[in-house]
């Protein structure tokens, strides 16, 4: 006697399997075949249009959060510098202290935002799995891009507007040049938005998100300039300030919002295009070859 | 186009290190078919679908919807596709109605709010349309993520595990709505564990194993190629070893004194005359007396059991025919 492989006994069956009919065949057929000619004709700029819209919304959901309080945050540094402590300067560079910190108050607040901005909402895309919903669909890399990117940019650049606002409501005169001032704006926030969405494709946990901003942003930052003339380092800390990108772009900020500078504005133009540009091709690359992301 | 798979899958490898999820799969889908893909836990399921979908993209072969590059061509295939992941997601910043919005517009979807419309009130979230989604409960999220994959109206949709952890209820609509999607045109490819589901739903079958794809066959062909029936006699009085050694069977299992379980291959053709007529003839001369029958089909469960034991033990010799009388040969 031999025992038998089979199980106690078979589950009862009340669904029969559908039956695969050759006018299903036809039907499926006619599909692919609608579907192959509607595909193969579209450009989806819609959805460019509709990720950047998304990402837009995302950000206005939490405003309070997302552009009052860094707004509010960059308003007390101004009180406190600008008016308390500053109130022992007359003037740096020729203009007085207030104007001299606005410009740099505002790159502060917009190089910080354009990051966070993209940095997290693509990150929290992967902790909550959604990015699965943005992996499947047909956009392309640059048009992720563009839509995180082009989202960080209207962030920072309300943000600081709102700083710019509130600075002028209280006496500072800051628009010596709105090319170059809207120019700096736009590149920088564009560069590191696009730093923060590289950053949020490679981040595996919330540390990796925050080390760049608390680590590298704000000390670069905070000694780029924000607060005082390089001209006014001994040296070798004003040679060694000139190896800060950062220093460029607050500078050239400042040169559009009050004339000064401490370098040149043309090759602070340079670095800030240069960070887009060396930005985008790293994301671009990630994305394209799908390393860290589609593995 | 009329000859061409609407998934074609070749040589699809995918290592993780030195973990090959994904060990050099051919496949192949027609349009119109609903194909499921069993396996164990690890077995490769989830990643072959996503070298698929686009959201695995480093691998190795080659793989075609409805002859177009997954890698080369993805702005065209990921049109073609719609895929429910495994796990369950949601957007906690945005209502239902949005996420539907939004998804359509990915795809570059204009005008998608009627079809949106029709899939909450399908899948039973009309009322929660405007609701945010992290307030929905995990068969809401579920049916939500199925909403996100058809809202571009794809021909090819792969379901991962789609009644993982839902109820009866819901997985009984489920599979009615795959019916139902297929009947409109739609191919459904399914990875599930959940055996009978694979059994009540799909034309044709597939069973991976360690990232290899061990069985390929039509869900009829698999129970016929694999399939054992049973034939369960109750007796009135108990039947001792001798008498039932005397009645020849091959396969046979007691449970308990007065109880015998017979096996025997499905072959319909074959059936009466060579299993269960000449079993109750020697029942008969052997003189006991039957106080009750019962018989049935091994389910694919019990199949798949088998064939994975088989690839377990990884023995070259085939998989045994079970006979039920060896007097027969």
């Amino acid at each position: 006697m031999r025992p038998s492989p089979e199980s106690a006994a078979p589950p009862a069956v009340d669904h029969p399997a559908a039956v695969l009919t050759d006018s299903v065949r036809a039907s499926a057929r006619q599909r692919v075949e609608a579907k192959i000619a509607e595909a193969t004709q579209e450009t989806n700029l819609l959805g460019t249009f509709t990720l950047f819209v998304k990402e837009m919304e995302r950000f206005l959901t939490f405003a309070l959060q997302s552009l009052i309080s860094p707004a509010l945050t960059t308003m007390l540094w101004f009180l406190v510098f600008g008016y308390s402590l500053g109130g022992q300067l007359s003037e740096m560079r020729g203009i007085p202290y207030v104007d001299f910190l606005v410009p740099g108050l505002v790159m502060m607040a917009v190089i910080t935002n354009a990051f966070i901005n993209s940095s997290f909402s693509f990150f929290i895309t992967k902790v909550h799995g959604t990015v699965a919903d943005l992996l499947v669909t047909p956009l392309t890399p640059n048009q992720i891009i563009i839509a995180y990117t082009a989202a960080s940019v209207v962030r920072a650049v309300a943000i600081g507007a709102i700083i710019w606002g509130v600075a002028a409501l209280m006496g500072a005169s800051t628009l010596h040049h709105a090319g170059w001032t809207l120019g700096f704006l736009l590149l920088t926030s564009a560069g590191f938005g696009v730093l923060g969405l590289l950053i949020g494709i490679l981040a595996r946990d919330f540390d990796h998100v925050n080390f760049i901003p608390a680590f590298l942003l704000l000390p670069l930052t905070f000694l780029g300039g924000v607060f005082y003339s390089v001209t006014l380092l001994p040296a070798p800390w004003d040679t060694v300030s000139l190896f800060n990108p950062i220093l460029y772009m607050i500078n050239g900020l400042r040169y559009g919002m009050t004339g000064v500078t401490d370098v040149s504005v043309g090759l602070g133009l340079a670095i800030s295009a240069g960070t887009v540009a060396v930005g985008w091709a790293v994301t671009w690359w990630l994305l394209t070859s799908g390393k860290k992301l589609r593995e | 186009m009329m000859h061409t798979p609407l998934l074609r899958i070749e040589r699809l490898t995918k290592t993780y290190g030195d973990l090959t999820a994904v060990d050099d799969v051919d496949l192949s889908v027609e349009a119109g078919e609903i194909f499921a893909l069993l396996g164990p836990n690890g077995a490769g399921k989830t990643t072959l679908i996503s070298c698929v979908c686009g959201m695995v993209q480093r691998f190795t072969g080659r793989v075609r919807v409805a002859g177009f590059d997954v890698r080369d061509d993805y702005p065209v295939t990921r049109r073609l596709v719609g895929v429910v992941p495994q796990e369950l997601n949601f957007d906690g910043f945005f209502k239902a109605r949005k996420v539907l919005a939004y998804q359509a517009g990915f795809f570059g979807k204009r005008r998608a709010k009627a079809r949106a419309r029709r899939l909450l009130e399908d899948f039973r979230l009309a009322e929660k349309a405007d609701a945010n989604t992290r307030w929905l409960s995990g068969g809401m999220k579920r049916r939500l993520m199925i909403c996100k994959a058809l809202i571009h109206e794809p021909v090819l949709l792969f379901l991962d595990e789609p009644t993982a952890g839902v109820d009866v209820e819901l997985r009984d609509e489920l599979w009615a709505y795959v019916r139902r999607l297929r009947d409109e045109g739609t191919t459904v490819f399914l990875t599930t564990h959940y055996l009978e589901e694979a059994e009540h739903l799909a034309d044709r079958i597939a069973i991976l194993r360690d990232g290899k794809l061990v069985l390929l066959e039509t869900n009829a062909g698999l129970k016929s190629r694999f399939g054992q029936r049973w034939l369960e006699i109750r007796f009135q009085e108990a039947v001792g070893d001798d008498a039932v050694a005397r009645l020849g069977a091959d396969s046979v299992r007691r449970l308990d004194d007065r109880t015998l379980r017979f096996s025997y291959r499905e072959e319909p053709s074959t059936l009466a005359q060579s299993a269960i007529e000449p079993l109750l003839n020697r029942i008969h001369s052997e003189g006991l007396r039957v106080a009750a029958i019962d018989g049935g089909a091994s389910s694919l469960e019990d199949i798949f059991r088998q064939v994975m034991r088989r690839e377990q033990d990884a023995s070259p010799v085939p998989f045994p025919a079970v006979r039920p009388n060896p007097a027969d040969n």
